[in-house]
């Protein structure tokens, strides 16, 4: 495939550079809202659902990004929409499951979760593989946009007399050094807006490129005719070829990706965690899947759709031969002027600035609680009870966010053999997802589930998961639903329902065996060999694993296929014994609240007393400050509390009355006493901190429950 | 013009095996009480929901036809 250098002009590398500026100085703007690590994290929790629906915009777009689906959309398409517009089927579990229970258990952290619901090391082994997970995802997005930017830079340039030479991966270390400044001072809050303004901006683009690439070819009409009926369709061919068809794109995409992205990705449940209340989330949810995804779908691959009709009108203007992934600048720089080609380049790098910059801010979250925290705790530095010293919190995430921006810098190593970004992505959706998706799945729906269980999930499964990879056509192939075998990425995307199913299988025996396991280690530990007994099995556990990835990963052939497979089955039967043995659990305790069957509760605790689910309406009011004392409570007229349906004691939602401000002013407090002044509401000091109200400006109130 | 297994079969696929997810998903909510029918609000969700189901099967349909017929 050819690589195309030195495109676009002078003009286009101003507007970008003017661009990213920009956006360094809108961002760091708003680091003067970062009072604490929850600020700085989660934004304070106050933001409405538009704000938030666009940023996730912003978040999704990059890492399903304008390069790969313009290359599929380019080689086969309409049906690159495919993985925008299969999202809808996980909502009821999301809405009505996953999201209240991340808000209303006050978590901090996917893995946090984990210690609550199962065990301390369930949250170890959870926050592994959710590192790995973010950290692969921020290599995509550098990958995409080294890509991307790659057929604009000359091969190479001369500066104070020494030539370099410009190669993707140098182009990706440049890239994260801007991003990783970007997020590190930024936070959550720079996020979220800048995400707002390059939202716009890249639909605006890729819209723009999707219109005037059809006016280019003669109008809708000819754009039309121009394609073949298969090349119209919106899904694949059912089973073919091996790098996109319909069934593999459903279990890759629509299944582990849909689920990944919307129930394990920490940057955009941290997104959700950013509303204002659990309603909001819902409906910034809801607006994203239903219209923001099929708009992207647009965006993102239109500009493969017009690189086709153009190449198929005009063969001469585009070479036949062009690397896919770089169809998207190509043609873009075809059907604009210049500068206008400079703004399509920035909104592409806006679109990575926003999703890495969310996923690095994730990982430094996971970092500072999961990590960390625990470290202190566990070297006896800090108790557990000790509160979060907020200024050593602050250091460490900035800290934590260079780390990763560099570690997301090499996981590029390992994806850049793929032939295309599309083909990476489904790797490493289809390889990290099962197992982090099971133990979210069950965690939050089973109650029955059990630490056993989830630890034996993430590491028999991930073990059966090298077995399939080391022997696809054995153990993926009857599953793969006749896609052709590719011998050097085989079963890309049927290898996620190998996957799920083996993850899947692994939760439920082992679950449903809790009842024997219990039996066995009671019985284990009566004898007086138990602690012998106990290390063989973890050495024979470890040694299975190890054999497992050597072969999977070296294509070593130690034992054959027979003889590992039944080995994984006995290591993940003592695996499953090893956790019985050792971790406590106590399953009423460690479910109430925090799975969907006491959801209820879980509101109870977020309010901490008995809830009022009274609706009732949004006041409008004006603010006195309260100087008596700097109390956590917000005093209303009688009247106005009557018409919110609110009573003392219940969570207040307060915020500038300013729509556009999306919520940037405002906090969360308690109804304290009533009084008499109607229209009124009395401040404390604290709340002005927080929600940085201006003196005059009318204010909007809410009850929250 | 192509044929059923690669026009209407991915369809079907999408939504029998999407569908038995979207179904469990909603007995699950309901047998739960995680959605409380008594309120206003949640029932507005359940029906926003389903909607949102047939609206991206409405636009698939539609997607094919045109490819096939127009």
């Amino acid at each position: 495939m050819e690589q195309i250098h030195n495109i676009g002009s002078e003009l286009d590398w101003i507007v970008l550079v003017i661009y990213m500026v920009a956006m360094l100085l809108f961002g760091s703007y708003f680091a003067k809202y970062n009072k604490d690590t929850n600020d700085f994290f989660f934004g304070g929790r106050r933001f409405t659902w538009w704000l938030i629906a666009m940023s996730i915009v912003a978040t999704g777009i990059s890492s399903h990004s304008f390069v790969k689906y313009s290359a599929m959309g380019f080689k086969y398409g309409f049906s690159s929409s495919m993985s925008y517009m299969n999202d809808w089927f996980f909502v009821p579990f999301f809405l009505f499951g996953w999201l209240p229970i991340i808000i209303y258990s006050r978590i901090k952290s996917i893995p946090e979760y984990f210690e609550r619901r199962f065990s301390p090391s369930a949250r170890f082994f959870v926050t592994i593989l959710q590192l790995t997970y973010l950290v692969g995802y921020v290599g995509i997005g550098f990958l995409t946009m080294g890509k991307a930017i790659m057929p604009l830079m000359p091969e190479h340039f001369t500066i104070f007399g020494f030539e370099i030479h410009v190669t993707l991966m140098g182009l990706i270390w440049v890239t994260a050094v801007i991003t990783g400044i970007y997020i590190t001072f930024g936070g959550q809050t720079a996020v979220i807006f800048t995400d707002l303004v390059q939202g716009l901006m890249l639909l605006f683009a890729g819209l723009m490129v999707f219109v005037v690439g059809v006016y280019y070819v003669g109008g809708w009409d000819s754009f039309w005719h121009l394609l073949p009926a298969s090349w119209k369709l919106p899904f694949a061919g059912f089973n073919s070829p091996a790098e996109f068809n319909s069934v593999g794109t459903f279990w890759e995409d629509g299944i582990a990706g849909s689920v990944g992205f919307l129930f394990m990705n920490m940057g955009l449940i941290m997104r959700f965690m950013a509303t204002k209340n659990v309603h909001e989330g819902r409906k910034a949810a809801t607006i994203n899947i239903l219209f923001m995804l099929p708009i992207s779908a647009i965006v993102v691959g239109g500009g493969g759709w017009v690189a086709k009709a153009i190449s198929v009108k005009f063969p001469s203007l585009l070479p036949p031969d062009v690397n896919p992934d770089s169809v998207f600048v190509v043609v873009s720089n075809i059907i604009t002027g210049p500068g206008v080609f400079g703004f399509v380049i920035a909104a592409i790098a806006a679109a990575l600035m926003s999703t890495v910059s969310t996923l690095l801010n994730a990982t430094a979250a996971i970092w500072v609680n999961d990590v960390d925290r625990p470290i202190r705790i566990w070297l006896k530095k800090i108790n557990r009870e000790a509160p979060v010293d907020e200024k050593r919190a602050m250091v460490v995430a900035r800290t934590s966010t260079v780390a990763f921006t560099v570690l997301g810098v090499l996981a590029v190593y390992a994806f850049n053999s793929y032939p295309t970004v599309y083909q990476a992505h489904a790797f490493f959706h289809a390889t990290l997802t099962p197992p982090l998706m099971i133990a979210i799945f069950f965690g939050a729906f089973w109650k029955k589930f059990t630490p056993a269980g989830l630890i034996t999930t993430v590491i028999g499964g991930i073990a059966f998961m090298l077995l399939g990879n080391r022997y696809p056509l054995e153990l993926i192939g009857p599953l793969a639903h006749g896609t052709p075998y590719d011998p050097v990425h085989p079963f890309t995307y049927m290898a996620a329902l190998y996957n799920l199913i083996v993850c899947t299988g692994v939760a439920v025996l082992v679950t449903l065996s809790q009842n024997k396991l219990k039996h066995f280690a009671a019985k284990i530990k009566k004898n007086p060999n138990h602690t012998a007994i106990m290390y063989s099995m973890v050495v024979f556990s470890v040694v299975v694993v190890l054999i497992d990835i050597l072969d999977a990963i070296f294509i070593f052939k130690i034992g054959s296929l027979g003889i590992l497979f039944w080995a994984t089955i006995f290591a993940s039967a003592f695996v499953a014994l090893i956790t019985t043995f050792y971790v406590k659990y106590n399953a009423e305790a460690q479910t109430t609240g925090l799975t969907v069957w006491s959801i209820h509760k879980a509101k109870e605790w977020f309010k901490g007393r008995k809830l009022n689910e009274r609706e009732g309406e949004i006041i409008k009011i004006n603010w006195k400050l309260n100087e008596s004392d700097d109390n956590d409570v917000i005093n209303f007229s009688k009247k106005d509390m009557h018409k919110m349906s609110a009573e003392k004691g219940d969570l207040v939602y307060i915020s500038d009355a300013r729509k556009w401000l999306g919520g940037l002013k405002s906090c969360h407090s308690t109804y304290g006493e009533p009084h008499n002044e109607d229209g009124i509401v009395y401040l404390r000091k604290l709340h002005l901190g927080k929600g940085l109200f201006v003196e005059g400006k009318i204010l909007e109130a809410e009850k929250e429950m | 013009m192509p044929s059923f297994f690669n026009s209407w079969l991915p369809f079907i696929y999408l939504y029998v095996g999407g569908g038995l997810f979207f179904l469990a998903g909603l007995i699950l909510i309901r047998k739960t009480k995680a959605i409380d029918m008594r309120l206003k609000r949640d029932r507005f969700w359940w029906k926003a929901m389903i909607f949102g189901f047939f609206y991206f099967m409405a636009i698939h349909a539609f997607l094919i036809i045109a490819a096939l017929y127009l």
